[in-house]
Formats: C-alpha cells, structure tokens, sequence
C-alpha cells in the first residue's frame, strides 16, 4: 500500500468511519479520497473483472473536450472587451482580460454547484456524482460575460436543484440540468440575459450577434447580405470572433471537442449527426418559401445556422448528455433530428427570440421519454409476432 | 443446418488460455458437491461426517422434487459440510480412499438405449444422479421432470473467457455423444437442438445425428444457451425449454452404458494465475488445490467457470458441476493516484477513453479490481451492444427496478439468465451489476409463480 493510500485509510477511520465523529460528511471525504486514489475496491460476484473505465474518467473526458471553448471562450471575451474600448488587441491582452471576467464565472458556479452537489450527497448517503464538473462548466460556458455572480449563483443552485437533484440526483432527471439552470436565469433575468448590450463587458457597448442582426433584417432581404453590412464573415462567425455566450461563439472550438468526443466514443453520434441533419432538412424546406414577403431568416443558408449561435456547442455538449436525452438507439436518431429542425423553426419564424437551441434541446428532453416509448413498443411487438408465428 | 452469426458482444482475450494437452488428475484427494451449483435446489443432507459413501451414493436429495438425488463421485469418506451464511449449505466434501467401490445401476446395451422410453430414461436420470444435468429456462434452474419442454438444446460451444474448446474435450467421444443425443431425442417430442461452433471439426459434433445442427460464430456470448436459444426457438411466456451441456451428453450415455455413475471429466485449468494453464482428465468437483498443485493461491482468486460468469469458491474451493474451466485471477484492490488521469496504456477498456484501446489487441491481464466507484446510470447505450438477445436492456432494467413485472415479462426477461448480461456489466462505466437485477427480476416472478 502507498504512502497516501496509507494515510486516507488512517484518516478515514478516525474521523469518517461509522461511528467516528464526522461520519456524515463521508461523501466528502469518499470524493476527495476517490479523487486521489482509485477505489481500490474489488468485485463481490460475477463478473469478476471488470472494464478500466468508470464515471469519474467519462466525465471529466466531456470537461477535457470543453477545453477548447474555454480557452477560445477566455480569449473571445476579453478580444470584443478590447475592440469595444477600440484598444489594441494582444494575444496576452485578450486572454488576461477575458480571464478577469469568465474565471469568477466559473468558480462561482463550481463553488455554489459544488456546494448543493455535497449538501444533497450528505442528506442522501450516496457518492458525489462527477456530473456536477460537467453541468458547472457547462452552464458557465453558455452565460453572457456580463453576467452579475449572484446570478450565476441562483441559476446553478436551480438548476442542480430543481433540475437535477429532486428527480433524485444523477442518472434520474429529465432535463439537463445545465440547461434547465441556463433557461431558469433566461426567463428570470430577461434584461441581463439577452439584448444587444450584455455580449460584451463593457458599460454602454452594443452590438447585435448575428441571431439578431438576421432576426432584426428586413423582409424580403437577405440574410448573408444583412450579416455582411453588419460586419460579420461566415469564417469570423465559424471561429468566434463574435459577442455571444462565453464558450458557445465558436463552432471551431465545438467542432474540436467533438472529435475528442468521437474519438473517445463519449458522446453518442447518432444524436449529433441527427441534429445536423435535421438543421439542414429544416433550413431546406424553410429555402424553398424566401421570398420579398418572408422573414430574411428564411433565406440563411443551413452552414450560417450550424455556425451561428448556440447550435455546435448545444449539439456537441447539451443534447448528448445521455441521461436527459433518448436512450434507444433509434430513438436517438429520432430525438437528434428532431432537436435539428426546431433550432431552426424557433430561429426563423420566432422573431422574439432568435436563439432557439436551449429550448429545442429542452422541449426534446421533454419528449425522449415518449420516443422511448415506442420504439421499446417496437420491440415489444416483435416479441408479440414471435409468438403468433409460433 | 442453419447457421447464426452474433454481431453484438465481445471476446475477452485473457492471459492464461489452456494449451491443449492432457494433464491426469483422476485420483484427487478430495471431491465436493456443492449445492450453490444447483439453482432452486431444497437441499437435505443424507450423510453425515465421518459417513463412508460409494461412487454412486446418494449424498443430498431434493426436498421439492421427488427422487432428485445428488451422488457421491467417489467412494470415500464424508469429511466435512460446510454451511455458511444462514447455515446455508455451501459444500460436502470427501476424502477419497481410491477404492473406486462403486453403486450398480441398470445398464443397457447399445440397441437397448435406442428404444428407451421417456418414463425409464426419466427414472434412470433420477436414480443415477444425472437429472441435474438438464437444466431448464427460463430461470436457469435444475429442470422438472414433469415439465414436458418445447425443445432441448445441447450447448456444444462456450465463448467465455478463457473457455474449455468444447470441440477439442469432445475428441474422441463421438459414440457416447451419439449415444446420449439419442437418449435426449427420447425425452422430449420436440426437438433437440445441437449448438456448435461454426469451425468445429470434431467428429462427435459435424457428425451428429438425428438432431438440429446449428452453427454459431461471432465474439461472446455467441456461446451462451440463452443466445442459442433466443435465435433458435424462444422462449414466450409459459414455454419451457431445455438445456444440457456437451460434456454431460457424454456422461448420461455413459450412465446408461457402464450402469456406475460416470464421474469423469475433463476441465480446462485457466487464468494467470495458475501455475500452468493445460487440460486436466479429473473426476466431478475434484478440488482445487488437486487440480492445480504446486500453485500459489496468495493473492489470488479462485474461480469455477470462467471470470464471467464463474463463482469465487476460494483456493480449498472445489470443480462446479457443470463447469469445465477453473480460472486463477490476480485479486485487486490497489490504489492507483491519479487514476482517472493516466493515459493508460496498460489498462484495458472497451471504451475508447484509455490509450490502449487504440494499440492492437493481444491477451491481458485483468486483475478483480472493479476499477470505479459505484454511481447510477449515466451511459445506458452502453449494454446493448453486449447483449446477444433482442432487448432493450436499460428499459428492462428500469421495470424490474420498479418491480414492474408485467412490463419486464413484455420486455423478454423470461429469454434472460444473469450470464447473458456478463458484458453489461462488465463495460458499465457505473459499475452497476446488470445480472444481479435481472436475477433480481427472474426471482421475483419465480416467487409469485
């Protein structure tokens, strides 16, 4: 046994064990201890080897794929900073003043999350679950950077509350908690969550994100001609030169995370191969109805909407989240596809509110019980055949 | 003939496979019957310590069903029951004294065995301790001899880790197999069904007569009788079929032909840990510290059957009946720092999230470590690729988990035995034990009848 294995062990059983002092706060000492060292713990019965890999390893590889936008989320908060102010833009520059701004976000949310993750591990006797690590950052990376922290506080504490923890924790919700925390500050904080001022940190600067500079265009117009009058290329877009949340504005970033995603088989691809196709089928049929009368959103062709806005960071990271999402195969195709067509049906004929990726994702949620459903009723019925056949 | 080739599910390539030649091990020490071989077995003991016994004698009877016997494999003295958790029993052992003084029962010539009727092969099973052979689904337990099945399959194949080569023990036997096949055949009016290995070559199995030949290829558990059974004639609520194993064929004709309780068999002794990895000739539940002298136990972990699906019985632990594989793992239990970091180019992983899932494959050492801590279910995509049958399985454990049982019946647990989902668990990142609930599920509706 190694030094550290030795030392948890003689902490554990003098303050942690049953009986000693702060038995209670087991989870706590069992989640830093785990962290530390693997369990350790053998098999009880059969099968009595088991795989290398366990939910510690695919959650924090899903915060690993996050990188990217992180690092791009940074940069791009503190370059609109400094092209707001008109200030030279440095590498270092961009990257330190960005930091400023999206690092408390982040800590925030991983302090006050943290602290309801161990709060509801302690009162329900069970294992800290990693989701938090995932559902934290996630839910920093998809807030304006102007955000004020008490709010990022209140929106993790309901979204790991009433999103997660009272279906019962981890595993057990319905929506993603991410999201539900995301849409719970949309709705209860409309001034400091969308508009044209909150998408750069700096007091009196606005600019429209290319959702709204197409959803603002006239009818009848174009829409790329609008997003190029306001100043915005298909490739500053593809990258994350452009206001937006901190970590969704580059569909680059996403597209990154999504071959550590694939690579590693974390994340389901049929889901996210199904939102692409159902964007692109949806941005089809609305192409065939532009005209001098449509909205010019109808006109935006289908790789703007897989580059603008939400979309890559939403079907890369939200929508695979296996828990919240469809759990048969099939129905994960049907689910994917699904989400795809309604980021661009909210999109183009909501004027209100041109962001339609959080809400498809959580209205799917919603629905991926129900897909289930029948596609386990498929299965049933085959059995049923069988037995008519026989 | 048809043949099936099972797409879903994966060989273990573990380090440790038995070469194949023969080691004798037919006078062991000691043999045990050990009644948590048995599902459902009501166990009453009719020997006690210090008892001397024959091949043959009967040990252990059945409460439940009627003329169930358990027989000693060796004539001998009774020299311990151990009884564990709630005096349940876990082995009577006896220590052999080589006399080989043996118990008649009725023998029949070649021609006699062909005309044999249901009702005598019955009694003759009974008697001669070899009804416990034919196992039953669903619920994978010892089979009612008034129960008339839909079929019979004889699994002739086993793809589990490490496994003995049916084909390769079976060498040789071709007439005792033929002989016990024409004995199932009249026990049942339906058929028998004879799954192999799509490459076997033995004569006892490319040459075998008067039953369903099918072919199986593919990773595990293409193997397992609740996979041949699902592709070759399911169960639907109500049916029953059953199921022997290749080995046992063998010994049923032998029952019949030599009129002593045939006690031989042949196992493969598997697994790192064992100090060599041969084939063993030894008799029924021989022990294993009989079968594997000179190995060191310290350390390790002893299993009947294989790191599947087999059962930890402990280094003075004893051969499974129906097993023919012993498996020698390394226990684990160390602390690794860092773990969930390290590239891992050693480790080995059916996901894709260390570093040697992307080296080529080539045999592993897999230590008892569970590798995680214990959380709910996140990746419930994972299972059904593992699983041989057409179910959903996350959905069918979600309705055993709320004791829906009427849902669970819609959903195919009646086709489901623990083993089958072997895989499931092994690959949940949760490290949630898939077959303990889906025993969980079959006990339930056993009790509810």
């Amino acid at each position: 046994m190694s030094f550290l294995a030795k030392k948890s062990k003689e902490i554990e059983e003098k303050f942690f064990a049953k009986g000693k002092p702060l038995e209670k706060m087991y989870p706590l000492f069992d989640a830093l201890d785990t962290f530390l060292l693997t369990p350790g713990k053998t098999t009880k019965a059969a099968p009595h080897v088991r795989d290398a890999v366990d939910i510690k390893r695919v959650m924090i590889f899903v915060v690993v794929a996050l990188i990217p936008c992180i690092i791009m989320g940074i940069y791009n908060v503190g370059y609109q900073m400094l092209l707001a102010k008109g200030a030279e833009v440095s590498l270092m520059g961009a990257m330190g003043q960005g930091a400023l701004k999206v690092l408390p976000i982040i800590i925030v949310t991983y302090a006050v999350g943290g602290m309801w993750e161990g709060l509801f591990a302690i009162v329900r006797k069970h294992e800290i679950n990693e989701g938090f690590l995932v559902t934290g950052i996630l839910f920093a990376l998809t807030l304006p950077p102007t955000i004020p922290l008490w709010m990022v506080a209140v929106g993790i504490s309901f979204g790991v509350v009433i999103g997660k923890e009272i279906f019962g924790g981890t595993g057990y919700n319905v929506l993603n908690p991410a999201l539900t925390a995301r849409a719970f500050v949309f709705f209860a904080y409309p001034a400091q969550m969308s508009g044209d001022a909150v998408w750069a940190a700096v007091d009196g600067f606005s600019r429209a994100t290319p959702l709204a500079v197409v959803a603002g265009a006239d009818r009848g117009s174009s829409a790329v001609e609008a997003l190029t009058s306001a100043g915005y290329t298909f490739s500053d877009i593809a990258l994350g030169f452009i206001p937006g949340s901190i970590g969704e504005s580059s569909a680059v970033a996403c597209l990154l995370g999504l071959i550590f995603l694939l690579v590693t088989r974390v994340a389901s691809w049929r889901v996210i191969a199904g939102c692409v196709i159902g964007l692109f089928a949806m941005s089809f049929i609305f192409s065939l109805f532009q005209g001098s009368e449509a909205l010019a959103f109808f006109s935006l062709p289908a790789h703007w909407h897989l580059v603008m806005g939400g979309f890559a960071f939403g079907a890369v990271f939200m929508a695979t989240d296996p828990v919240s999402s469809a759990a048969t195969n099939t129905g994960r195709w049907i689910y994917g596809i699904l989400i795809g067509m309604l980021v661009v049906l909210i999109r183009v004929v909501n004027p209100a509110y041109p962001e339609g990726v959080m809400l498809a994702i959580l209205f799917m949620n919603v629905f991926a019980p129900t897909i289930d459903h029948f596609v386990v009723q498929g299965n049933v019925k085959r059995r049923l055949a069988r037995v008519q056949k026989a | 003939m048809s043949s099936f080739n099972i797409k879903r599910g994966k060989d273990i390539q573990l380090k440790g496979e038995a070469r194949r030649e023969y080691i004798d091990v037919l006078a062991p020490q000691r043999v045990a019957i050990q009644p948590p071989d048995f599902r459902g077995l009501k166990a009453r003991v009719l020997v006690k310590e210090g008892e001397k016994v024959q091949r043959g004698s009967v040990v252990i009877e059945d409460k439940d069903i009627d003329g169930l016997n358990l027989l000693s494999p060796i004539s001998g003295t009774v020299k311990a029951i151990n009884r564990g958790a709630k005096r349940a029993l876990l082995s009577i052992v006896i220590e052999n004294d080589k006399s080989n003084d043996s118990r008649d029962f009725k023998k029949y010539s070649a021609a006699d065995i062909k005309k044999l009727k249901r009702k005598d092969i019955v009694a003759s099973l009974l008697e001669g301790g070899l009804w416990p052979t034919i196992r039953q689904r669903p619920f994978g337990k010892i089979a009612s001899p008034q129960d008339k099945p839909k079929s019979i399959f004889v699994r002739a194949i086993n793809t589990d880790p490490l496994a003995a080569d049916t084909d390769f023990i079976l060498n040789d036997q071709e007439k005792d197999f033929q002989a016990g096949l024409n004995i199932l055949t009249n026990l049942t009016d339906g058929k028998v069904h004879l799954c192999i290995k799509d490459t076997a070559n033995s004569a006892a199995l490319t040459s075998a007569e008067g039953v369903e030949v099918h072919l199986f290829s593919g990773p595990h558990p293409a193997g397992n009788v609740g996979t041949h059974i699902h592709h070759v004639d399911p169960i639907n609520k109500g049916d029953v079929v059953w199921y022997v194993e290749a080995q046992d064929v063998v010994r049923i004709a032998q029952l019949f032909s030599t009129g002593q309780y045939p006690n031989r068999c042949v196992v493969a002794l598997t697994g790192e840990g064992a100090k060599d990895n041969v084939y063993a000739f030894t008799l029924q539940g021989a022990s294993i510290k009989d079968l594997l002298s000179g190995t060191d136990f310290a350390g390790k972990r002893c299993l009947t059957g294989s790191v599947l699906s087999g059962r930890d019985v402990g280094a003075d632990g004893f051969l499974g009946f129906y097993d023919s594989q012993i498996t020698i793992v390394p226990e684990g239990g160390n602390r690794e720092f860092l773990g969930w970091l390290v590239p891992g180019f050693k480790k080995y992983t059916l996901s894709h999230t260390y570093a040697s899932a992307f080296l080529p494959e080539k045999p592993v050492s897999l230590d008892t470590d569970e590798n995680g801590g214990h959380r709910a279910i996140v990746l419930n995509h994972l299972y059904d690729s593992y699983v041989a049958l057409d179910v959903v399985t996350y959905f069918l454990l979600k309705a055993i988990l709320a004791e829906d049982i009427d849902e669970a019946e819609r959903l195919g647990i009646l086709e489901c035995d623990p083993e089958d989902f072997a895989l499931c668990t092994f690959v949940c990142p949760s490290k949630v034990n898939v077959g303990s609930i889906i025993r969980q599920g079959l006990d339930i509706i056993e009790k509810e009848g």
